[in-house]
Order: C-alpha cells, then sequence, then structure tokens
C-alpha cells in the first residue's frame, strides 16, 4: 500500500511538472518577444544614428542580450565579418536556428524576423527606419497574441497536468 | 603585386564571378582596369585598352554566346558586398554614384535614382556596376616634376586637367610622394604635405594607414569632404602643400583660394580634356585668373598617363617641358 501511495505521488508529480512546462512555453513567449524587440532596438540605434554596418553592429547588440538572442546576433556578425557568405538574408535565416533552441518563439515569430531580414541593410537610413517601425508593430501583435494565449493556457496546463496525475492516482488506488 | 590587387577587390564580387575572374590566366589579370556587371548581361574585363567578355568556362573569350551573363542575384549580391550589407552606411557615396572600397579601388554604380526635392537622394534597383582597379605606379610623376618645381626649391600651385580613366589620381599621388619624400637628385628637399583624401582614393587607407605610399613627410585627412578638409589641414597640420583630388564645386574654389592666400600650395585635379574645359567651369570661377601657375594636361591618347602639355600661368606651353617631349 505505502510503495502504491509512493507510486501514485510519484506520477501526481510527473504529471503536474509536464503540465508546468507546457505552460511554461506560454509564460516565456512574451517575455521572448519583448527581449527580441530590445534588441532589434539595439541594432536600430547602431543603424540609424550611427550609420554602423551590419557585421559590427550585430556584434555590439549581441555583448549587450543574452540567451538564444545573443548567440543568434553573434552568429549572424561573424558568419558575415568571415566573408564567406555572399548575401545577408541567407546568413540571417540560417542563424535562425539559434533560436530554435534557446528561445519560446514560435513558427510566426520566426516567419516574422525571417521577412524582416529580406529588407535589413538594402536601403538608405530613412526607408530602413521604416521597415524597423513596420517590424516594431507587427512585433507587437504577436506580442499581444502572445499575452492572450499566455492568459487562457498557462493556469490551464497547470491545473491539467495537476488533475490528470489526481486521475491516474485514484485510478490507481 | 597586381595578382593581389585584383584579389583586393574580388572580394567584392559575386561568388560565380569571383572564381571565374580568379581562374583567368594571370597576363590578363595583370592588365584588367575595369570588371563591369550589367544584369543581364555578358560581365566584361577592360584592361589595356582591350575587353575581353568573362567566358562561361572562366576564360576570357570574345563571343557573346559563350560568355557568362550576369544576374539579378549576381547584382544582388554585388551590392550587398560592396556596402558590408549595409547600404545605409554607404548612403553618401551611392548618392555620388560610386563606393571606395579597401585598397582605394572604386567601384561605380548605376540604377534609378531617387529624387528628393529635385536632388538624388539614393539610387534603387542598382544593375550597373564598375568594378575600377586601382594601381599605384611609382615614377608616374618622373616627366612632371621638374616642371612643377621653381628654382628657389617651392613649387607652382598645379591643376592637373584629364578625362576620367587617364591616370589623374595616379599622377597626383605620385606628385604627393616624390614632393613628400624629396627628391636629391634635383635638390629638392621633401615638403610637408597635407593630403586631403575625400574619397580614400589617393592614400587608401585602412584603419587610418595609408596603404598606398605617399611619402614620409604626408598627413592624410580621410574621407572628409574637400572644402571642410582643406581648412582644418591649414590649421592643423601646417603643411606646406595641399593635395586634393577632383575638385568641382563652388565651396572647393573658395577653400582652395584661403589655402592660396595662406601661403600654402595647392595640387589639385579636376575632369576635363583641356585648359578650356576648365575655363568654362562657372563654378570655379574664382580659380580662372591665374591662380594656378602650372596646367598638366593628360590624355590617354598614348596609353594611359599621356602628358598632352604643361602650361603656365598664362597658359603658355612651359618651354623646358615641350623640348624633352619632342626629344622622345
Amino acid at each position: 500500500m505505502t510503495l502504491k501511495l509512493i507510486g501514485g505521488l510519484l506520477i501526481m508529480a510527473a504529471c503536474s511538472l509536464y503540465g508546468i512546462a507546457a505552460s511554461n512555453r506560454y509564460s516565456l513567449r512574451p517575455k521572448d518577444i519583448r527581449k527580441l524587440r530590445s534588441a532589434l532596438q539595439m541594432l536600430e540605434t547602431e543603424v540609424i544614428f550611427g550609420s554602423t554596418p551590419l557585421p559590427a553592429a550585430m556584434n555590439n547588440v549581441a555583448k549587450k542580450v543574452d540567451g538564444g538572442i545573443k548567440s543568434f546576433f553573434s552568429r549572424v556578425s561573424q558568419e558575415l565579418l568571415s566573408g564567406w557568405s555572399y548575401d545577408l538574408d541567407t546568413v540571417w535565416s540560417g542563424a535562425m536556428e539559434e533560436l530554435q533552441k534557446e528561445t519560446c518563439l514560435t513558427g510566426v515569430d520566426k516567419e516574422l524576423l525571417k521577412d524582416f531580414g529580406k529588407v535589413l541593410g538594402c536601403s538608405d537610413r530613412e526607408d530602413q527606419k521604416k521597415h524597423f517601425e513596420l517590424f516594431y508593430i507587427q512585433l507587437k501583435h504577436h506580442e499581444d497574441m502572445a499575452e492572450e494565449e499566455r492568459r487562457k493556457n498557462e493556469k490551464l496546463y497547470k491545473s491539467l497536468g495537476f488533475l490528470a496525475g489526481l486521475v491516474i492516482f485514484i485510478m490507481l488506488i | 603585386m597586381s595578382n593581389g590587387k585584383i584579389s583586393e577587390i574580388a572580394k567584392y564580387m559575386p561568388k560565380e564571378i569571383k572564381q571565374m575572374l580568379e581562374g583567368l590566366p594571370s597576363h590578363v589579370l595583370e592588365d584588367i582596369e575595369e570588371v563591369r556587371l550589367r544584369q543581364g548581361k555578358p560581365v566584361m574585363l577592360h584592361g589595356d585598352g582591350r575587353e575581353y567578355l568573362m567566358g562561361k568556362n572562366g576564360q576570357p573569350v570574345f563571343d557573346i554566346r559563350n560568355a557568362y551573363i550576369c544576374t539579378f542575384d549576381d547584382i544582388k549580391s554585388a551590392v550587398s558586398l560592396i556596402t558590408n550589407y549595409s547600404l545605409y552606411s554607404y548612403e553618401d557615396d551611392i548618392r555620388n554614384g560610386f563606393v571606395t572600397v579597401e585598397g582605394g579601388h572604386r567601384v561605380g554604380i548605376c540604377g534609378k535614382a531617387v529624387l528628393d526635392k529635385g536632388s538624388v537622394r539614393t539610387f534603387k534597383d542598382i544593375s550597373f556596376i564598375n568594378y575600377r582597379i586601382a594601381r599605384q605606379v611609382i615614377g608616374a610623376a618622373d616627366r612632371v616634376l621638374r616642371s612643377i618645381m621653381q628654382t628657389d626649391g617651392n613649387i607652382y600651385n598645379t591643376l592637373i586637367i584629364s578625362p576620367p580613366q587617364c591616370g589623374k589620381t595616379t599622377m597626383l599621388r605620385d606628385i604627393v610622394r616624390q614632393l613628400s619624400n624629396g627628391t636629391p637628385a634635383m635638390g629638392f628637399k621633401g615638403k610637408k604635405i597635407g593630403l586631403v583624401d575625400e574619397r580614400n582614393e589617393i592614400a587608401a587607407c585602412s584603419m587610418g594607414v595609408p596603404k598606398n605610399d605617399v611619402g614620409i613627410r604626408t598627413d592624410v585627412l580621410d574621407g572628409c569632404p574637400k572644402a571642410e578638409g582643406i581648412l582644418i589641414m591649414i590649421r592643423s597640420m601646417s603643411p606646406e602643400i595641399i593635395a586634393t583630388d577632383e575638385i568641382g564645386r563652388s565651396e572647393d574654389g573658395a577653400a582652395i583660394l584661403d589655402a592660396i592666400n595662406a601661403g600654402v600650395k595647392i595640387i589639385t585635379t579636376i575632369h576635363g580634356s583641356d585648359i578650356e574645359d576648365f575655363l568654362r567651369k562657372p563654378s570655379l570661377e574664382k580659380l580662372h585668373n591665374g591662380l594656378f601657375e602650372r596646367y598638366i594636361i593628360m590624355s590617354s591618347k598614348n596609353g594611359v598617363g599621356t602628358i598632352e602639355a604643361i602650361l603656365d600661368e598664362n597658359y603658355k606651353p612651359v618651354r623646358g617641358h615641350l623640348t624633352r617631349e619632342a626629344g622622345l
């Protein structure tokens, strides 16, 4: 009986943890989006006010941020500096697998970022500023959606995990 | 040396074209002065008065059917390489129609001009690119040097007049080098020279250090607009001679006038094919009445760097020079 009880409790703990992990995906995404935006704002400052070429600008940004976004920017910067790449677009979308590994950004966020890589650096300052602004507007939209999802799903997954554990526990006993 | 120059500029070319260029026979590579890309047209190489098409197999060809046709992607990647993936940080250069890359080479670009209040703001749809390889020719100024030196060890205010592609920058660079180093054979001691290198072509500075030899008494103001640069030079570096390239705007004229009035000698260049072309430029009116004491007129009649004539302040040929020309 004691063994059964311990086993059941373990199952419950596991299920709750799984629920928490699942809800984390929802609660971390808005945070990551905000981090991405602040990184892009740093890049914008470099581009618009400093007129710094992208390889150096991204290196500067990478120094100031952390996590997946840091590895993303430092990889793009390094690949551009190495001189083996022939356009930014390829490097930019190639480096996005760094985001895959270390952030909770979803496919739609990456799609947006990828599209931004196609216009980054391709026009004069005035035009770049517009692209940045458009990107922020779209990213804000994503952030709102992510926030909405978080509110809906964060609690849901946590309690779902706990309840599933409880059901199995009861059934076992 | 010249292959080194090619690889310096090949860094800025799209992958396929770079590979083909590097595969060319070395006698062709040595002569190349220009590599031209035009979207949807063959890649062309110009050099030493000859013209080749770049073949699909990486050999120079003459038949257009065997030539490599430049694609949209080639141009796109060329533009991003030239501008370090950052068009916005080369805005001013692009407005002028060219970017000077490391090594002092000039890359000309052409496309659709975007206007803002009647003047060119930038180019879009860039589809013509011209890589121009800059080569330093040591001794290019040997034949004119004596004509611009005065007997008292000073020099004359000198204007080099030449159409594009005739070696005027090369000439100016070598004059600067020789005047700065001094020429003991002619009893000429070196002068302090302030070089205002607006487009980074003469000294080809990289990280502030000249890549071309411009002499031991030369200070270089890199990337600074000429008019402003001339005044900064006079104030900061007490030069005896100021050298600068391709004057044309009226503020350039005013700055040069200031320099001459400050007792500084000027050596500069201008686009044109004879003295009349210079006198017809209304923006340089201030400089017309005998401010320059020597005019060196160049062409490419007998190859790049041909000296057509050397004139004095009254636009009369300088005698000493002419006799030597006749002897050649």
